[in-house]
C-alpha cells in the first residue's frame, strides 16, 4: 500500500525501461567523464569507441552479430563510476566494459568487476595500483606512468643540447604527480640532476607565480604533465615570461589550441604522444590510423581530439577481437580470450602482459610513444 | 629573490582584474545583501562572448569588449528584473539560493553550447614580452592592465559623480529614505545588478586572449572574488579593489616563496583569518554596511 | 496515529529488497539514502535555525576521511621526534570516529561562524569546506591526496548463527543505509521537539526576540552545528565504507547544493522535507539517465530549484500539507508526512 507510490514512480520513470535485453546485438559498457572536469576527453574517448563499433559493424560485427555501445556518464567522479558500472553490469547485463578515464574512477570500478565478474578494458589510466593490485578482471591498454618514462629514457639521446637537469610542473592529481614521480626516478637513474618541482591546481589559469619560480633554476628542461589547457596556458605564458628551459609534456596531452593560435614566434615546445596524427604516416600501422582518422574526419570531429580518441578506438578494436576468440558474449570467456588477443590498433600491436600479484594477476599492454615538436603551429616529429 | 620584481608585476595585473571582478560583486552585495553565486557564470559569460565575436564571427576584439560589457550588463538586469525582484530582499537567503540555480543553469548551458574543450582567443597584440629589466610582460598583459585601471576609475567617477551613483549611494546607505526622496529602488537594483554583472563579464572578456575560455572558469573566479570582497569588507568598493590587488599579491608570492601547493587555498584561509579576527573586512573604516 | 504511520513507512521501506531484490534498484535507493541522511542534517541548520550553511560537504568529507583513515590505519610525521602511527581499528570504531571527528568540526565552526550572520556566514561556511578540500588534497602523507583512499573496508555485523558478516550484498547495503536514515530521522525529530529544538525555532523566527527572552542563541546554535555535523559525519562514514573509495572530490561545492536543493525542494523546517526532496533528486538522476543530456539534467535541476524558490518557497511537503488539510483528500502517504512535520 505505501510503497505503491514508489512502484508508481519507478515505474513511470527509466529505471525500468532499458531492462528489455536485446539478444540481437552484443553489448559492452562503455564507462567515460561526459560532464565535469574531463568531459572533453571523455568524450574524444567515446566517439572513438563509436568509431570502432562501426567500422566493426560494417564489416559485420562480430560472431554474426552487431555490436552495441552501452554508453553512461561518470560524471568525472568515483561516486557515480561505481554507479555506471552497477547500472551497466547489472541493469544492462554487459559481458565486458571499457573504462573509465582516469586512475581515481578506474579505481573505483574495480571492486565492482570483481564482485561481478566482468572484465575491462582500461583506455585511460597512469597508476601503477590499477594493475599490481591483484584484480584479474582488469586489462590495462594504455601506458602507466612508468612505462612512458621509460620509453622517453631510451630516447634521451635525440635531445640536442642534451638533458642534464630537470625541473617538474605537475597538475595535482593522481596523473600529475604519478607522472613526476615516475619521471624523476628514471631520469636520476639515468644520471640526470632533479631540481625544484612545482604543483598547479587543476582549474588554475594564471600559472605564472610557478614559472616565474622556475625560470632561474639552472634546469634545462621542464617536465610539464596536465591536460590541454593548461598545457596550453603553460606553454603560452612560459614563451611569454622568457622561460629559456625546454619544454617538455607528458601523459599524450596535446595543447592543440596552439596549432592554430600559436605563441610566440620561434618558441619550440616536446610533447609525448601516444598517436600524433601529423605524423600519422610514420606510426606502425599507419593503415588503421588512417582507417580512425578518415572515419573521424567524417564525423566532422574535431582534429585535435584524435590524440585522445585513438583509445577508445582501440579498445573496442581490443573488445571485438576478444569476442571472437571467446567464440561468445561471455564475462568469463571474453576474459580468458583477453590474454591470448593480438591485435593492430591505431597505437601500435596490443597484447597484454601479466602484471601484479601471482594467480591474480591483471593485463598490461605495452604501447608507443610518440615524441614530437611544435613550433609556430607547425607539428613535427621529434 | 632575483624573481621578486616578475613576481610583482605579475601580481599587479592579475591583481587589477581581481579588482574589477570583485568591485562588481561588492556592490551587488553593498545595494542588495545578497552574496552573487552567479558572478563568476558572468565572468564566464564574457569571455564566451570573446569567443564567439572574435573567434568565429571575426569581429574587432575591441569591439567585443565593449559589447561583452553591453550584454552582461542586460543579462544581468534581465536576471534580477525576472527572477529576483519577485522575493527580493524579504529573504535573503533564497535570493542567494535563486542565485545558485542560475549559477548552475549558466554554467551547464556553456558546456552544453560550447562543449567542455577549451577555445582560445586570439590576442590583436603581439606575442613577443616587453623586456625591461629583465621583467617580461606580454603586451595582452599590458593592456589588460591599462584596461581595468581606467575602468576602475572610471566606475569610481561614476559612483562618486553621476546622478546614478548619487541614487546608488542613498539606496545603499538608507533604502527606505532613498525611497523617500524620490530614488527608484526597483530600478536602482535592477542597474546594479546589471552593472555589476557587467563588470564581471569584461573582465571575463579581457581575460579571454590571455588565458583559455572553459565552461567551468567562473567557479574559480567566483570562489576568488568571494575571497577578495570578504578581504575588503562586504559592500565597500573601495575595500574590494584593495583586497583584488592584496589577493592577487599574497598567491603570487605565496606561490613563489611558500607552496603553490596552496596557492588556491590561501585565498580562503584568508577568508577564515579574516572572519576570525576582523569580520569587517580589513580595509574597512567607514564605509562598511550591511 | 502519527507513530503508526511512521512505522508502516519504514517497515515498508524495509521490506523493499524482499518484495523487489534488483541489485540495481537497491544500489541506487541506498545511494540516495545517504544523501537524504546528509540533507536530513544539513535541514537542522538550514531549516531550524534558519542558517544557510553551505559549506556542509565539508562534514560529510571529515566524516569519511576519519572513518576511512581509522580503518586502514596510517602513519604520518608530524614534525615530532616520531611520527604518529594509527594501526588500523575496526570498522565501526573508525566509523564512530568519523561521526566524533565531524561533530569537532562542527563545534570548531560553530565557534567561528556564528560570530557572523547572513552573507557572512555563508562564505565562511564555504570557505571551511574549501580549505578542508585544499588539505585533504595536498597533505599526502596523510590522505594520499588526489590519488584517493582504495580498499575501505566495508562495515561488517555479528549475526546469529553466521558469525561476522561484511555488509557487501546490496540488500544489507540498503538496510544498514535504511537503518542509519531512521536512527537520524528519530534523533532530529525528538531534537526539535526539545526545549532547545523549540528555542532555535525561535531563534529562527526572530533573533532579536528570542535573545531578550533569554535563550542563550549562541549555545543554541553550537548545539545544533555539533549534531548536524555528527549526522553529515555518519553520513560520510556510510559513503566510505560502502562505495570504498574516497577522494578529495567530496569535499565540493556541488555536494553541498546537492543537499541543499533536497532539503530546499522538500521543505526546510519539515521533517519530511529531507526525505522526500531526497527521493525524488536521489533518483530523479537515475531515471533521466539516458533520457536527457546530463548538462541538460543539471539545468533541469536548477530551473526546478528556482522554481520551487518562486512559486512554493515552503518547499513541496507544507505546499501538499496545506492542500490536504483545505481539501480534505485522503491520500495516505502525503498525510503520513504532514503529521510528522507538523
Amino acid at each position: 500500500m505505501l510503497i505503491k507510490p514508489l512502484y508508481a514512480m519507478l515505474l513511470g520513470g527509466a529505471l525500468l525501461a532499458s531492462q528489455a535485453q536485446a539478444d540481437d546485438t552484443i553489448r559492452i559498457g562503455v564507462s567515460q567523464p561526459l560532464t565535469g572536469s574531463v568531459a572533453a576527453s571523455g568524450t574524444y574517448v567515446t566517439n572513438g569507441a563509436r568509431l570502432a563499433v562501426e567500422h566493426i559493424n560494417g564489416k559485420g560485427g562480430v560472431l554474426g552479430k552487431p555490436l552495441e555501445l552501452i554508453i553512461e556518464d561518470n560524471k568525472s567522479n568515483p561516486r557515480e563510476a561505481v554507479n555506471t558500472a552497477e547500472k551497466l553490469i547489472l541493469r544492462d547485463k554487459v559481458p565486458v566494459m571499457m573504462g573509465a578515464w582516469g586512475s581515481t574512477f578506474t579505481l573505483a570500478t574495480m571492486p565492482k568487476l570483481e564482485e561481478y565478474g566482468v572484465p575491462m578494458v582500461v583506455e585511460t589510466a597512469s597508476s601503477s595500483k590499477v594493475t599490481t593490485s591483484g584484480n584479474p578482471w582488469v586489462f590495462r591498454i594504455s601506458p602507466t606512468s612508468m612505462m612512458e618514462a621509460q620509453a622517453f629514457a631510451k630516447q634521451l639521446s635525440s635531445f640536442a643540447p642534451a638533458i642534464k637537469k630537470v625541473d617538474f610542473l605537475s597538475v595535482n592529481n593522481d596523473w600529475g604527480l604519478g607522472a613526476a614521480g615516475a619521471f624523476k626516478e628514471v631520469l636520476e637513474s639515468k644520471g640526470i640532476e632533479v631540481g625544484r618541482s612545482e604543483i598547479i591546481a587543476p582549474d588554475a589559469t594564471d600559472l605564472s607565480a610557478q614559472l616565474a619560480a622556475l625560470k632561474n633554476s639552472g634546469s634545462d628542461t621542464i617536465i610539464v604533465t596536465s591536460g590541454v589547457e593548461q598545457l596550453t596556458l603553460a606553454i603560452r605564458q612560459a614563451a611569454e615570461q622568457g622561460i629559456k628551459q625546454r619544454l617538455v609534456t607528458t601523459g599524450g596531452s596535446f595543447p592543440e589550441p596552439l596549432v592554430k593560435n600559436p605563441g610566440p614566434k620561434g618558441y619550440v615546445s616536446t610533447h609525448l604522444l601516444f598517436f600524433s596524427p601529423w605524423t600519422a604516416d610514420q606510426s606502425i600501422h599507419p593503415d588503421i590510423a588512417r582507417t580512425y582518422m578518415d572515419a573521424w574526419e567524417a564525423k566532422g570531429y574535431p582534429f585535435p581530439g584524435l590524440t585522445e580518441g585513438f583509445r577508445g578506438y582501440d579498445a573496442i578494436l581490443t573488445i571485438a577481437e576478444a569476442i571472437r576468440v571467446a567464440g561468445k558474449a561471455e564475462p568469463e570467456a571474453i576474459r580468458d580470450a583477453l590474454w591470448k588477443v593480438k591485435l593492430a590498433g591505431v597505437n601500435g600491436d596490443i597484447a597484454f602482459h601479466k602484471e601484479g600479484p601471482e594467480g591474480r594477476e591483471s593485463g598490461q599492454n605495452t604501447p608507443n610513444i610518440y615524441i614530437i615538436q611544435l613550433q609556430d603551429g607547425e607539428v613535427s616529429a621529434l | 629573490m632575483d624573481q621578486f620584481l616578475q613576481h610583482l608585476v605579475n601580481g599587479t595585473v592579475l591583481g587589477a582584474t581581481y579588482a574589477l571582478l570583485g568591485i562588481g560583486l561588492t556592490l551587488i552585495f553593498g545595494i542588495m545583501k545578497v552574496v552573487n553565486f552567479a558572478h563568476g557564470e558572468l565572468y564566464a559569460f564574457g569571455a564566451y562572448v570573446a569567443y564567439a565575436l572574435v573567434s568565429l564571427l571575426q569581429m574587432d576584439y575591441f569591439v567585443a569588449l565593449i559589447l561583452a560589457a553591453g550584454l552582461g550588463l542586460l543579462l544581468g538586469a534581465s536576471i534580477e528584473f525576472l527572477l529576483l525582484r519577485r522575493c527580493r530582499l524579504e529573504n535573503i537567503d533564497e535570493v542567494m539560493l535563486i542565485m545558485i540555480g542560475v549559477m548552475i543553469i549558466m554554467q551547464n548551458a556553456e558546456l552544453l553550447a560550447w562543449g567542455g574543450v577549451a577555445k582560445v582567443v586570439p590576442t590583436p597584440f603581439p606575442q613577443e614580452s616587453i623586456i625591461i629589466g629583465g621583467i617580461y610582460l606580454s603586451p595582452t598583459r599590458l593592456f589588460v592592465l591599462g584596461a581595468a585601471i581606467v575602468l576602475l576609475l572610471a566606475f569610481y567617477l561614476v559612483i562618486e559623480r553621476s546622478r546614478l551613483g548619487l541614487a546608488m549611494r542613498a539606496t545603499f546607505q538608507d533604502e527606505d529614505a532613498a525611497r523617500i526622496v524620490g530614488v527608484n529602488v526597483g530600478r536602482i537594483y535592477t542597474l546594479t545588478f546589471g552593472l555589476g554583472s557587467s563588470l564581471a563579464a569584461i573582465t571575463g572578456a579581457l581575460l579571454a586572449p590571455v588565458f583559455v575560455v572553459t565552461p567551468t572558469m567562473g567557479d574559480l573566479a567566483s570562489l576568488k572574488a568571494f575571497a577578495i570582497v570578504i578581504l575588503g569588507g562586504l559592500g565597500n568598493i573601495r575595500g574590494a579593489a584593495l583586497g583584488g590587488f592584496a589577493l592577487a599579491l599574497i598567491e603570487e608570492f605565496g606561490a613563489a616563496y611558500i607552496s603553490t601547493a596552496y596557492r588556491d587555498a590561501i585565498g580562503f584561509l584568508v577568508i577564515l583569518a579574516v572572519m576570525i579576527a576582523r569580520p569587517q573586512g580589513l580595509f574597512a573604516a567607514r564605509e562598511r554596511v550591511g | 496515529m502519527r507513530r503508526l504511520s511512521f512505522l508502516v513507512i519504514v517497515a515498508a521501506l524495509a521490506l523493499l529488497p524482499v518484495l523487489w531484490p534488483d541489485p540495481y534498484l537497491l544500489s541506487v535507493v541506498a545511494a540516495a539514502g545517504i544523501m537524504i541522511i546528509a540533507a536530513i542534517s544539513l535541514n537542522l541548520l538550514l531549516g531550524f535555525t534558519g542558517q544557510l550553511s553551505l559549506g556542509h560537504a565539508a562534514f560529510f568529507g571529515i566524516g569519511a576521511y576519519t572513518s576511512a583513515l581509522l580503518s586502514l590505519g596510517f602513519d604520518v610525521d608530524l614534525g615530532f621526534s616520531s611520527p604518529l602511527v594509527v594501526a588500523p581499528k575496526p570498522v565501526w570504531v573508525a566509523f564512530a570516529g568519523g561521526i566524533v571527528m565531524a561533530s569537532l568540526f562542527g563545534w570548531l565552526l560553530g565557534k567561528v561562524a556564528f560570530r557572523v550572520r547572513g552573507a557572512y556566514f555563508v562564505i565562511v561556511t564555504i570557505s571551511f569546506a574549501q580549505v578542508m578540500r585544499m588539505v585533504a588534497l595536498n597533505w599526502v602523507d596523510l590522505t594520499e591526496g588526489p590519488m584517493a583512499l582504495v580498499s575501505i573496508p566495508p562495515l561488517s555485523l555479528w549475526v546469529p548463527g553466521e558469525g561476522v558478516v561484511r555488509l557487501v550484498s546490496k540488500a544489507s547495503t540498503y538496510w544498514l543505509v535504511l537503518a542509519a536514515g531512521v536512527l537520524a530521522y528519530v534523533i532530529v525529530a525528538n531534537l526539535v521537539r526539545s526545549r532547545i529544538g523549540r528555542a532555535a525555532i525561535a531563534l529562527r523566527e526572530n533573533e532579536v526576540l528570542a535573545k531578550s527572552i533569554g535563550i542563550p542563541v549562541t549555545r543554541c546554535l553550537i548545539v545544533f552545528s555539533v549534531l548536524s555535523a555528527g549526522i553529515a559525519g555518519a553520513a560520510g562514514g556510510l559513503y566510505a565504507h560502502t562505495v570504498r573509495i574516497i577522494d578529495p572530490d567530496v569535499f565540493l561545492f556541488i555536494y553541498t547544493i546537492t543537499m541543499v536543493i533536497m532539503v530546499i525542494a522538500g521543505g526546510k523546517g519539515t521533517l519530511a522535507g529531507p526525505v522526500v526532496g531526497g527521493l525524488i533528486f536521489g533518483l530523479l538522476p537515475e531515471m533521466l539517465r539516458g533520457v536527457v543530456a546530463p548538462e541538460v539534467q543539471w539545468m533541469i535541476y536548477g530551473a526546478l530549484m528556482i522554481l520551487i524558490l518562486l512559486f512554493m518557497p515552503k518547499g513541496i511537503v507544507p505546499a501538499f500539507g496545506g492542500l490536504l488539510k483545505r481539501g480534505r483528500i485522503s491520500v495516505r502517504r502525503p498525510s503520513a508526512t504532514q503529521g510528522a512535520s507538523s
